[in-house]
């Protein structure tokens, strides 16, 4: 009933979810929300290096090394950016990103 | 890969299911429901995942991504949610340019996809090895010229750091000692 999916099926797949995660990043307005989007963004560039992996050079695995390594700086950056929001939050009592317009204490004004 | 048929219907299965939460994730107000669809997404993902025959990146997915990043979300989410979790609308003018944004993202790569010509995949190539994990971790633990020792270390040095700056940056500060 379906074709087979080919490298181009799965490239394609992987796009869209990367384009879906764009549209994401653009319009969220909360932080948090703007991470959930990052996060899918990343998901779908590993699901990209796997698809390259099977179907172009299948018979090395650097393409999973390198996958884990992003999972590694995944975790790391989804680390620190909450740490962020945390404290923005208890400064600003808001993670509305169109608000951030300054990090340091002086100016309390939200403009 | 393991036959054709049952791989094409878990393809498509997952590819609906993964853009369909995907779209949730997106457009939903609700904070916590678009963390919820996140890890729908995560998981469809570990699916395909599984469907091209990376087991072990798959359980490392699961493990990582979905119990450790998304359940960090969902910690960050309760904690600075002020009693309501909705999130105000975009505006307009924002909707239309992450549209066109994404659009023309798509677009560009999906022309470059269908122009360019890869190579066949052949019935040995795509042929799944178990012997995956055992070859990843003598690969991540070389010294050789195409090992990752040095990538590894500079890892887990990058994993301690954001660690301990995250303990800095979201501790309570005290008014004296500034």
């Amino acid at each position: 009933m379906f074709p087979t999916p080919t490298i181009t099926h799965w490239l394609t797949l992987s796009a869209l979810l990367f384009s879906i995660g764009l549209y994401g990043i653009f319009t969220r307005r909360n932080a948090v929300g703007v991470l959930l989007s990052i996060e899918m963004t990343l998901n779908s560039a590993i699901l990209n290096i796997l698809i390259f992996n099977r179907f172009v050079a299948s018979d090395e695995v650097d393409g999973q090394v390198l996958v884990l390594f992003i999972i590694a700086a995944a975790a790391a950056e989804a680390v620190v950016a909450l740490a962020i929001f945390v404290s923005f939050y208890r400064h600003r009592h808001t993670l509305d990103v169109t608000q951030a317009n300054h990090i340091c204490d002086q100016g309390n004004s939200t403009s | 890969m393991h036959d054709g048929t049952v791989a094409t219907l878990f393809f498509y299965l997952f590819a609906v299911a993964s853009i369909a939460l995907a779209l949730g994730v997106v457009l939903g107000r609700r904070l916590l429901r678009s963390a919820v669809c996140l890890i729908g997404v995560l998981g469809s993902s570990a699916g395909l995942i599984l469907v091209l025959g990376f087991e072990f990146i798959a359980g490392i997915q699961v493990l990582v991504f979905i119990g450790g990043i998304v359940v960090l979300l969902l910690f960050a989410i309760m904690m600075t949610s002020e009693g309501h979790t909705f999130e105000q609308r975009p505006s307009a003018a924002r909707r239309v340019m992450g549209g066109i944004v994404a659009t023309a993202f798509f677009v560009v790569t999906l022309s470059v996809y269908v122009h360019t010509d890869f190579p066949p995949a052949t019935a040995e190539g795509l042929a799944v090895s178990h012997e995956d994990v055992h070859a990843i971790g003598r690969k991540l633990l070389s010294n050789e010229r195409d090992g990752y020792i040095v990538p590894f270390e500079v890892i887990s040095l990058l994993l301690l750091a954001a660690l301990i700056g995250g303990i800095v940056i979201a501790r309570k500060h005290d008014p004296e000692d500034t």
